[in-house]
């Protein structure tokens, strides 16, 4: 009885390659299928969005012209999309410098209660972004601070710095400091050494932590939402679009969104390398 | 520095602008001082307001009483203890509940049921190791085909084929999600020549497009760290296993899965944490039966209108995580 079992575990074992690949592509399946369903319906001629009754571009062709498509208003999305892209960007200015200095910092010196600010350093990539939000918003409220996205930036930063710092930190590990002795022994000072020597060969690293943050603000919601008042924002936009359920017009935002990123990272990954 | 008190003034500059450059700390002060005062007044300081709130309590029109005599521990004992019963009562009913719901055959052990508040964490945490075993099963097959069978060239572009839905946004990927479970979608027609899925069936706002929408989202973050493990093991210890009698399963569970742990269990808390926190996926998915924790935390600071409750809510959420983080690091895993 054992020994059969045995047998039939190591069979299947051994056939295991087969089983992996069938595996793999079923994950790869379940990872793509639904963007692949999204973007199909997005082309589908009909009011009610998810049954399939044939190709059209109607739904482009009208938001695209301005006209609001089942209660997308294309002027709204727009505008939601430049308040996104501007916070992202003050925000990713922002951490990246910080996030760099940072990690310098956590590298290259030791200090009492290091391990304690690491830890704190971590703190806001793991912690729930709802209790980020909310925190945010009451301190804000006290102070007494208007919200706005001068106030969402300021909570982007918050948890940006820790992503840069994070990703450059990994790669300052891996980093030759010789290379920056060399250079100050050839005469170059604390400036010249990091300008041509640190900051080149480091770039990667700042510029995939750079990418992680302006990802990970442009894609926020739940942050968002408690500390920017009135505004809107592209992912708060497409929330209360779909609170209101499927229709044509927010398939239509969604394939935007959904093409328009992925293909942007996937140029960025292509000159980067894999980067996560 | 007494005998150059009596040099010109700009040598004093230059020396003393030397010493602050050669002193061991200041780089480091320069270094940290943006980023301390950012976490510090931005993210710290917010905590404290939030922690201090915990402790607080609700007026009779959902203001928030923080004065000296309001303070106490009262929100925590809300959360943990049913109304008129002790803690030992309650702790006992809380591990009566939860063992009546993970073995079927009892049913009544404790007289007292635990608070909804304690019952919600424990679901929340459910969710978050639910997501994180099916994440491991289907993701651990494939992070091991990628890392060791696939052939070399094709490993990166297999896992940025992993990363890319990671970067692609969030929410968006949810609506996909709700765009197949949803009555008549493709994937719900297919299912309906099942003979036991009924015609114009709908899995959403259930427990399962809740479970179906935190794997999709996270999965990619057990892949990822299983795979780099995987891709460093040395594999010629599998064949010296295998050439000294053990079968191929054998060889894999003593000798290549051991060395594949640490991914494994970077992946795990990678999982966890964020599924056990999360509150837009089921705020999209789930149903009245599938809220968690982070639904019941922003319900609190919304209509419902305990900003203390809420906000002690929030803090037992983060003990757990914390709790999690230090059974990883207990086993011996690092951050980072």
């Amino acid at each position: 009885m054992m020994g059969a079992f045995r047998r039939a575990r190591a069979a299947l074992f051994e056939r295991g390659a087969g089983l992996l690949v069938a595996q793999t592509a079923f994950v790869y399946l379940f990872l793509y299928l639904p963007i692949a369903v999204l973007i199909t319906l997005s082309f589908n001629d009909s009011r009610y969005a998810v049954v399939w009754q044939g190709f059209t571009t109607k739904w482009y062709t009208a938001l695209l012209q301005g006209e609001t498509v089942a209660r997308v208003d294309p002027t709204a999305a727009w505008n939601a999309l430049l308040n996104s892209v501007e916070i992202a960007v003050a925000m990713v200015v922002i951490s990246t410098v910080f996030g760099t200095m940072l990690a310098f910092a956590l590298d290259r010196y030791d200090f009492p209660g290091k391990r304690l600010f690491t830890g704190v350093v971590f703190m806001p990539i793991i912690i729930p972004s709802i209790v980020m939000g909310i925190s945010l918003l009451l301190f804000f409220n006290i102070v007494g601070i208007q919200l706005g996205t001068g106030t969402a930036i300021i909570g982007h930063v918050a948890f940006g710095i820790s992503f840069v710092a994070v990703v450059v930190a990994a790669r300052l590990q891996t980093f030759d400091q010789t290379m920056e002795e060399a250079a100050m022994d050839l005469g170059a000072n604390e400036l010249e050494t990091l300008r041509f020597v640190t900051l080149p060969m480091i770039k990667p690293g700042i510029f995939a932590g750079a990418l992680l943050a302006f990802a990970m603000s442009f894609d926020d919601y739940v942050v968002t939402f408690f500390i920017i008042g009135q505004e809107n924002t592209l992912p708060i936009f497409f929330f209360g679009m779909v609170r209101q359920g499927i229709s044509p017009g927010v398939n239509v935002v969604a394939a935007l969104i959904i093409v328009v990123t992925m293909a942007l990272v996937a140029v960025a990954q292509w000159f980067q390398g894999p980067t996560w | 520095m007494g005998r150059d008190s009596n040099d010109r003034a700009s040598g004093l500059d230059a020396q003393l602008v030397r010493r602050i450059r050669r002193n061991q700390w200041t780089g480091a002060i320069v270094n940290l001082a943006p980023s301390a005062f950012w976490l510090g007044v931005f993210f710290l300081a917010p905590l404290a307001v939030m922690f201090f709130f915990s402790f607080g309590e609700r007026g009779a029109f959902g203001e928030v009483l923080l004065a000296v005599e309001n303070l106490g521990l009262q929100q925590y004992r809300r959360f943990f203890i049913p109304e008129d019963t002790s803690i030992l009562v309650a702790l006992w009913a809380t591990v009566a509940w939860l063992i009546e719901t993970a073995v079927p055959g009892i049913e009544t052990l404790s007289a007292t049921q635990p608070t909804p508040y304690v019952r919600l964490l424990f679901k929340s945490i459910g969710y978050g190791v639910l997501a994180t075993v099916v994440s491991f099963a289907v993701g651990y097959p494939m992070a091991y085909y990628i890392g060791h069978i696939a052939p070399e060239r094709y490993q990166n572009l297999l896992i940025v084929l992993v990363i890319l839905p990671f970067w692609a946004s969030f929410l968006v990927r949810i609506y996909a999600i709700q765009l197949l479970l949803s009555a008549n979608s493709v994937l719900m027609s297919a299912l309906a020549v099942l003979p036991f899925v009924e015609q114009g069936a709908s899995l959403m706002y259930s427990q399962f497009a809740v479970l179906l929408g935190l794997v999709y989202i996270w999965i990619p973050f057990m892949i990822l760290p299983v795979y780099s493990s995987i891709e460093e093991i040395d594999f010629t210890l599998q064949e010296a296993a295998m050439d000294l009698g053990a079968d191929r399963f054998e060889a894999f569970y003593h000798v290549i899965f051991p060395q594949s742990k640490p991914g494994v269990m970077a992946g795990s808390v990678l999982v966890f944490i964020p599924s056990a926190g999360a509150y837009v996926i089921p705020e999209l998915l789930g149903g009245t039966d599938s809220q968690m924790i982070g639904n019941f935390i922003a319900s609190q600071f919304g209509s419902a209108g305990n900003w203390p409750l809420g906000a002690a809510g929030a803090f037992v959420l983060m003990g757990v995580m914390l709790l999690s983080i230090a059974a990883y690091q207990r086993g011996g895993g690092e951050l980072g």
